[in-house]
């Protein structure tokens, strides 16, 4: 069994490419529909990498990667961000949180802005976890 | 009541992020997450004769929608808001009323229903449809008339439209959540002209005592929360005569109680804040009764 990578998207269409990508490449990818479930998957499942997404129902991907940058048990989790958010506004979103008295959280290592080449996603991934 | 979570319902046209831009004053209330919700008419993509289902056609209007909602995310989760959003096909009311129940929304915002008196006798309104069956007040947000500033700020003077029903009193209740951005309340109440009609002077003058002595108590509760309120008493049609009272007084928002009637009822009798709400040119914010769970 290949790593194992969570993707947390609220589209089926780029849950089912980016698990598709995933298997290609002998990754094993689990998915989540949103950020409560994405977290529940992540403390059941222990994945090696979460590819996110940030604008979601229920919880969106800037909450979501604060929780995990924040949590002693997954907050070495390597993680993509995949969306069509800028980044710029990502990290603002994250700038404003922290003044806001909710502390700083480390930039997201990967960031790739939607849509993206299965190349792309698949070097991403390759250059994240191996 | 606190507004935490807004469930914006979209079409483009009638609600742009102008609209949502001043409703963001309610973050002195604290509000801290938008939702989104475009919902794609389900007979703009459904199956028909001769051409089918409408793939394309569908990924046409989510992709369009979906570029205006990236662009409206950014600008609030730069703010440190969050965000989510839904694009959904289906039936308006219905997909309103899921997305409320899975967020848990605290306050609903739509733009005025363009449904004919035909279509809304057949299938209905929107509003009435929304009010009957969510626990949770709807704004139904219109574009500012010429001249005024209710876009700008639409909960700087609300008039708040009183019968004393237990919807009118949970008005009362939300309205003083909301002190910090309200400068003065207008309170009014409208003395049915059928109550008076050929009964004695004596008896008209009781009536608008009646009202003036409750209108009065109204206003001292809000005083005694540290917001300035005026009360006034209108006589004749509810629905002509509360739009009126909004010119009137210069408001900036129109608020009522609404008791959902029976949706057969409706269509044929009418209701007040359906037709404040689908023709007055002011916001107007709906304020259903308190609903217990039922076992």
């Amino acid at each position: 069994m290949g790593k194992k990578v969570l993707v947390v998207d609220d589209d089926p269409d780029v849950r089912l490419f980016s698990a598709t990508v995933l298997e290609e490449n002998g990754y094993t990818p689990f998915e989540a529909a949103n950020g409560e479930e994405a977290l529940q998957m992540m403390r059941a499942e222990k994945p090696d990498l979460v590819i996110l997404d940030v604008l979601m129902p229920r919880q969106s991907g800037v909450r979501l990667y604060r929780q995990l940058k924040t949590d002693a048990e997954l907050k070495n989790v390597r993680v993509i961000v995949l969306s069509g958010i800028a980044k710029i506004s990502f990290l603002k979103s994250q700038q404003a949180l922290a003044e806001f008295g909710q502390g700083a959280v480390p930039e997201p290592e990967f960031y790739l802005e939607k849509p993206v080449e299965a190349e792309t996603l698949a070097e991403t991934i390759k250059k994240a976890i191996g | 009541m606190n507004i935490k979570k807004l469930l914006f319902v979209t079409k483009f046209e009638e609600l742009g992020f102008g609209a949502l831009q001043s409703l963001l004053i309610l973050r002195s209330c604290s509000l801290e997450h938008v939702v989104f919700l475009y919902v794609i008419d389900r007979e703009k993509v459904a199956l028909q004769r001769g051409v089918g289902f409408k793939k394309d056609e569908q990924i046409r209007l989510k992709e369009a929608a979906n570029i205006r909602f990236i662009d409206w995310a950014e600008r609030l989760f730069e703010t440190g808001m969050e965000v989510g959003v839904y694009i959904q096909v289906g039936s308006l009311a219905a997909e309103v009323v899921n997305a409320t129940r899975k967020e848990g929304a605290d306050l609903v915002v739509i733009g005025r229903t363009h449904k004919s008196a035909l279509e809304q006798f057949y299938s209905g309104s929107t509003v009435t449809d929304l009010i009957r069956r969510l626990s949770v007040p709807v704004l139904v947000y219109k574009p500012a008339p010429e001249g005024t500033s209710a876009l700008a700020k639409p909960f700087e003077r609300p008039l708040l439209a009183t019968d004393w029903s237990p919807a009118s009193l949970r008005s009362v209740a939300y309205l003083k959540g909301m002190k910090r951005i309200i400068q003065e309340v207008q309170v009014v109440h409208v003395i049915d002209e059928k109550r008076i009609e050929g009964s004695s002077v004596m008896q008209a003058q009781k009536a608008h005592r009646e009202a003036k002595t409750r209108l009065a108590e109204t206003c001292a509760s809000f005083e005694a929360e540290g917001i300035p309120a005026r009360s006034y008493v209108y006589v004749g049609d509810a629905t002509e005569q509360i739009d009126q009272a909004a010119q009137e007084c210069q408001a900036s928002l129109i608020v009522l109680g609404s008791s959902a009637k029976a949706s057969w009822v409706e269509r044929f009798i009418g209701s007040t804040p359906r037709a404040i709400a689908e023709d007055s040119v002011f916001p107007t914010l709906l304020i259903p009764p308190e609903r217990f769970p039922t076992s």
